[in-house]
């Protein structure tokens, strides 16, 4: 019977798969993961690709706002750079969608580079207000920069294709989502382990100290900016060719705030949590939704006030965690965790 | 305490699952229309009554016998005039009940979901929407506007204008986003076409509340009529006071969302000489034998309601398009989207009971609608024009 780890070494203690027991459960979920279009239906998979993408931007946030500790309030318009970029390049210079993707992310981390350069001189609040700055001013640019971006018409986008296999269905896109989020999820969590992840932590946790330490505060913010974007830039590459549109509407700043719930919600600084987090925030509404419309069955004459119901309570569990489990859904995950893995035998 | 207010939000999420699932089934003679309603968000004041006015439209046809014995079943999901909870609302309809036809919230989502409609669902679908880029039978063959298009909307009030001033000095007036900027480019073509003169064009935001510096500049080139696009309500009212204020002597105009009476009320006695174009009769015009079958119908069903604004009228003639669609496509046995779109097609000469004109289908939309002048002792719109095509 398991009763806990005993780590001898730091390097145990960084290690990503713990035991074989951890092992065995991440290939019975990505087993799952993988069959789960065989069971579910279209709408399912439509929101499982929406998880996806929230996961990818949602983990790009963490690292910058949760692992360096610089709030971003321009996260959707990166995202928007990105979708846009994946647009143009594909339906304006012929590249396909395979080279598209990675372009539009390198292209959204130049911008968020660039709006990252006055992290360097302004913190917190301040920061926060610059970076509002940047979703202010590309929401403008997706409007009225009509020669490349339609304005309000936008792009429509052709799904991605391998040959004459074209990922047109949500189910077949759901495979690409996933390998991309495998891959976006894989690389963060190996990042926080190595000298970049480590000088992040170290400038959120006191920038002052760091410094003094040796790293070089404003290379490792653009770092952390740069990141960032490239992870909302693919999030919107992916997202814009699901959807096969991509509008100014689909950026608002009201998304910005969305994707810090989902960061907050989920555990700041856990990669773990973004993923809770991601999920937690595109599922719950849709719960939501689906419980109302039952209800709606029921009571007819009720519906009016049913709908803008689930709004009141989605606001309700947001305090609620943020009352009850400041840490986040990680945290709970980890208590469950260390619940059964002790069990019976808890202390 | 933690765990058990776990476990409660577990059995929550479990619960709303399971009563998601647990849908009662339904007999095999129904057909479904599905909707996309904004219920919540900034469109609902329009969203709840188009739904009430799809619904009812629908539910009328079945209290006289359905589709040629066949039931209809109306499924509509919130979708917060919000792009992905309107998809996802639209995927959720498609996916669990695949209904024949489905209606849309706002231009956005028909624009997003008009490639799926046309290559993988193909069913007949309306909107919320006037937009002219989406009534493009060959773009979207599915899709189709209950009415005119906005430019349409501006090609009625112009030729209105040519007949009454010819070689009159004309301003748009519009909001930057895509209701405001739809009709403009063709409402530009049709003013040369017309011989009227366009002095001015000026944007301003939905809701603005500074609008000097538009009203300076049309002071400056004196229209004779000013045409909004693209508003609700506000600013309209704030700039046809300050435009009086100045002394100009224009007359104001709006299209389809400006003609409600939340218009008439916003406006009080500024409402004096504002002329607009709507496609569909109103609620107090008694004497019309359809609105009078309405009315009975609200003062049975819903006794609380005492009047209906044209977003109501907007959703009705959609279900009875709907309807018309059904039953045409049933009698020629081809219940399915490419049928619908056949019985759209062929419609001539509809008979609304004279909610509207007689409908006639041209290029997925009905292009047909008049002019109404606002009456400020009354606060109702009476008919200014005939009704009038556009070609």
């Amino acid at each position: 019977m398991r009763c806990g780890d005993f780590r001898e070494s730091y390097l145990e203690d960084e290690k990503i798969f713990q035991s074989t027991f951890v092992k065995v459960w991440l290939v019975i979920l990505l087993v799952g993961l993988v069959t789960l279009p065989l069971f579910a239906n279209d709408y399912v998979m439509y929101v499982a690709n929406q998880i996806g993408f929230a996961v990818i931007a949602a983990v790009g946030l963490n690292l910058l706002t949760g692992c360096t500790g610089q709030i971003s309030l321009g996260h959707a318009a990166f995202i928007g750079v990105g979708g846009y970029a994946t647009a143009v390049l594909i339906t304006r210079f012929g590249i396909p969608f395979w080279f598209a993707l990675p372009l539009a992310g390198l292209i959204s981390a130049g911008v968020g580079m660039v709006i990252g350069i006055p992290s360097l001189r302004v913190k917190g609040l301040y920061l926060c207000i610059a970076t509002l700055a940047a979703q202010f001013i590309l929401e403008y640019v997706f409007i009225n920069w009509e020669g490349v971006t339609q304005g309000i018409r936008g792009i429509n986008v052709p799904p991605p294709r391998i040959g004459s296999f074209v990922f047109a269905t949500e189910k077949s896109f759901y495979y690409l989502t996933l390998v991309v989020v495998v891959a976006a999820v894989g690389f963060a969590r190996n990042i926080l382990r190595t000298k970049w992840g480590r000088a992040f932590v170290a400038i959120r946790d006191r920038d002052l100290a760091a410094e003094m330490m040796g790293i070089d505060l404003f290379r490792h913010k653009l770092i952390a900016f740069a990141l960032s974007s490239f992870y909302a830039g693919v999030a919107g590459g992916l997202w814009v060719s699901f959807m096969k549109i991509v509008t100014p509407e689909h950026f608002p700043f009201s998304r910005s705030i969305e994707y810090l719930a989902m960061i907050i919600v989920g555990g700041l600084g856990s990669v773990l949590g973004s993923i809770f987090g991601a999920i937690f925030m595109v599922l719950v509404p849709e719960l939501l939704n689906v419980a109302t419309g039952s209800l709606k069955g029921f009571f007819p004459n009720l519906t009016q006030i049913f709908i803008p119901m689930k709004e009141v309570i989605f606001g309700f569990l947001i305090v609620g965690f943020l009352i009850f489990e400041p840490h986040g859904l990680a945290e709970i995950w980890h208590r469950i965790k260390n619940f059964f893995s002790l069990w019976p035998f808890s202390y | 305490m933690k765990g058990r207010l776990l476990s409660l939000g577990f059995m929550i999420v479990c619960v709303s699952l399971v009563a998601g699932l647990n849908l009662p089934a339904f007999a095999q003679d129904v057909i479904k229309i599905g909707a996309v309603q904004p219920i919540t968000g900034r469109f609902s004041f329009a969203g709840v009554n188009i739904d009430a006015g799809l619904k009812d439209a629908l539910m009328m046809a079945n209290e006289a016998g359905g589709i040629n014995g066949k039931k209809i079943q109306y499924i509509m999901e919130d979708g917060e005039y919000k792009m992905d909870a309107a998809s996802a609302a639209f995927k959720r309809i498609m996916s669990r009940d695949n209904p024949m036809i489905m209606y849309g919230e706002s231009t956005g989502l028909g624009k997003a979901m008009a490639p799926e409609i046309k290559d993988r669902y193909k069913i007949l679908y309306s909107s919320t929407s006037f937009s002219g880029e989406l009534a493009d039978v060959k773009a979207n063959p599915y899709v189709f506007v209950p009415g005119p298009t906005y430019a349409d909307q501006f090609g009625i009030l112009l030729k209105h204008i040519a007949k009454e001033k010819p070689g009159a000095k004309v301003a748009f007036f519009y909001s930057d986003t895509e209701f405001g900027k739809d009709p403009v480019p063709y409402g530009k073509e049709m003013c040369k076409k017309l011989n009227l003169n366009l002095v001015a064009e000026e944007v301003a935001k939905v809701g603005d509340v500074d609008v000097t510096s538009q009203v300076l500049d049309l002071k400056r080139k004196e229209p004779d009529y000013v045409i909004f696009q693209g508003f609700v309500t506000s600013p309209v009212p704030t700039v046809i006071k300050q435009c009086k204020d100045f002394g100009m002597k224009a007359k104001y105009m709006g299209t389809f969302w400006g003609m409600d009476k939340m218009m008439l009320d916003q406006l009080g006695p500024l409402a004096e000489g504002y002329l607009g174009v709507n496609p569909y009769n109103y609620w107090w015009a008694e004497e019309i034998p359809m609105i009078k079958k309405i009315r009975e119908y609200t003062k049975k069903n819903y006794p609380t309601v005492d009047y209906r604004p044209n977003s109501y009228f907007q959703g009705f003639v959609t279900g009875l398009i709907f309807v018309e669609c059904l039953k045409a496509a049933d009698k020629a046995g081809q219940l399915n989207g490419d049928g619908l779109v056949k019985a759209l097609q062929a419609i001539k000469n509809m008979d609304t009971g004279g909610l509207t004109a007689p409908l006639t289908w041209r290029d997925n939309k009905f292009p047909v609608a008049r002019v109404w002048k606002a009456n400020v002792d009354k606060k109702i719109f009476e008919p200014a024009s005939d009704w009038m095509e556009i070609e």
